[in-house]
């Protein structure tokens, strides 16, 4: 049974992935001014070293996740990599010192690192995936944005492609169930039934996308043009 | 002929089927460590993917800094998709990945279809998480000694895990190649 978790498939909500989700009030350069206040946030969380500074930083980053997200914002999974990534350093300080003397050093660091992922964290959480596109439009070369949104938009719908594979190499007999991949010599059935057929979706895919954009003149000009004005 | 067909990319350009492909290479790099919940507690297990998806872009395609590109990509749809465990620093870790991985095509160009050199440069890749883990830490204040154990320790793991990702490459590169998908 356990064996059975450890290689299950954890259900990703792809609502949150997509890029059609109503869109919150407020503009790219709003997003924008998020995207820099989470950096810095992160990048003060590194220099960082005497605890009222922590505690300030703390304070700081709890009211922005309360801001930012109306309360909504759960902090259940950092808090379990928190207490998970503190029980290492904190063996790893005790190795080192021999006594419990180092104990707080490491708590310390340990609650650094937590600050210093805490804020793009909540940024996330917060932000629409269009909103974050559009400010993405502004600060990278518009091709390469162009790319990442498309990419990050079709992403559901190759996944959904994904699936019918698994699920007609599966009909077929191929062994890639859950329970066959406990083997690990099965796992090249997964390749060479799944993976690569995966891949070749994904090339077609890239083809078709490439000649839909070319046929609406996409290059033609340096500068990225947007319907309706973005 | 298709007038509307871009004509193909080549060592130094880039083209936008080849980029799109890159990108999904990225975006599939990022998903897959989201949907495999993989309950191993061993450092550095991500790298199977890492490794796998940027030897597979630049396999794939012939432009040069292809893992480069496809480590950006990554390393901002991480940031963007909340899955970056450090932040910004995300995208360095992707990155420096990319560029071992590049670097080793631009010396070797026919590593990919190799199982040794494959192995060899995914490992290089994990070795990558040493650096890595070591900056992160040294910012932070971490004592030497600590770090370069915790650092170690994460490395390890990585380098396994790359090696792994990086023999799988070899033999979807060879299919794809048996199918005429890529010359």
């Amino acid at each position: 049974m356990y064996l059975g978790k450890l290689f299950s498939m954890r259900k990703v909500s792809l609502a949150a992935v997509s890029l059609d989700a109503p869109a919150p009030a407020g503009d790219a350069k709003w997003v924008g001014l998020r995207m820099l206040l989470a950096l810095t946030l992160s990048c003060l969380a590194f220099i960082s070293h005497s605890v009222p500074f922590l505690l300030v930083l703390t304070v700081v980053n709890l009211a922005l996740l309360w801001y930012l997200g109306n309360g909504q914002i759960s902090l259940r999974r950092e808090l379990k990599a928190f207490v998970w990534q503190t029980l290492v350093i904190l063996v790893l300080y005790l190795i080192r010192f021999q006594d419990l003397s180092g104990l707080w050093g490491g708590f310390k660091i340990s609650w650094q690192l937590f600050l210093a992922l805490l804020p793009s964290m909540v940024f996330v959480r917060s932000t629409s995936q269009t909103r974050i596109v559009q400010a993405l439009n502004r600060i990278m070369p518009c091709r390469m944005a162009f790319v990442l949104s498309t990419c990050l938009k079709f992403a559901p719908q190759l996944l959904v492609e994904v699936r019918s594979i698994y699920e007609g190499q599966v009909l077929r007999g191929a062994r890639i169930l859950p329970r066959d991949l406990v083997k690990p010599w099965h796992w090249l059935d997964l390749l060479h039934c799944v993976v690569v057929p995966a891949v070749v979706q994904c090339m077609a895919l890239a083809g078709n996308i490439a000649l839909a954009a070319r046929a609406r003149d996409f290059g033609s000009q340096p500068k990225r043009t947007c319907w309706p004005g973005l | 002929m298709n007038p509307v067909a871009e004509p193909a990319g080549g060592l130094f350009r880039l083209s936008l089927k080849d980029a799109l492909f890159i990108g999904f290479c990225a975006v599939f790099a990022v998903l897959a460590r989201m949907m495999l919940r993989l309950h191993l507690h061993i450092s550095g297990h991500a790298m199977l993917v890492t490794a796998f998806f940027l030897l597979l872009a630049r396999g794939s395609v012939r432009y040069r800094f292809a893992a480069s590109f496809a480590g950006l990509l990554a390393g901002s749809a991480s940031i963007f998709l909340g899955f970056a465990k450090s932040g910004p620093f995300m995208l360095v870790k992707y990155l420096a990945v990319a560029l071992v991985i590049d670097l080793a095509g631009l010396l070797m160009p026919n590593l990919f279809r190799n199982y040794f050199w494959c192995a060899l440069v995914g490992g290089l890749a994990g070795g990558t998480k040493f650096f890595t883990a070591y900056s992160v830490n040294y910012m932070v204040g971490m004592d030497p000694t600590v770090n370069f154990q915790a650092s170690l320790f994460e490395a390890a793991g990585a380098i396994l895990f790359g090696v792994l990702g990086g023999l799988l490459v070899p033999v979807v590169l060879r299919r794809l190649h048996a199918y005429g998908v890529i010359s």
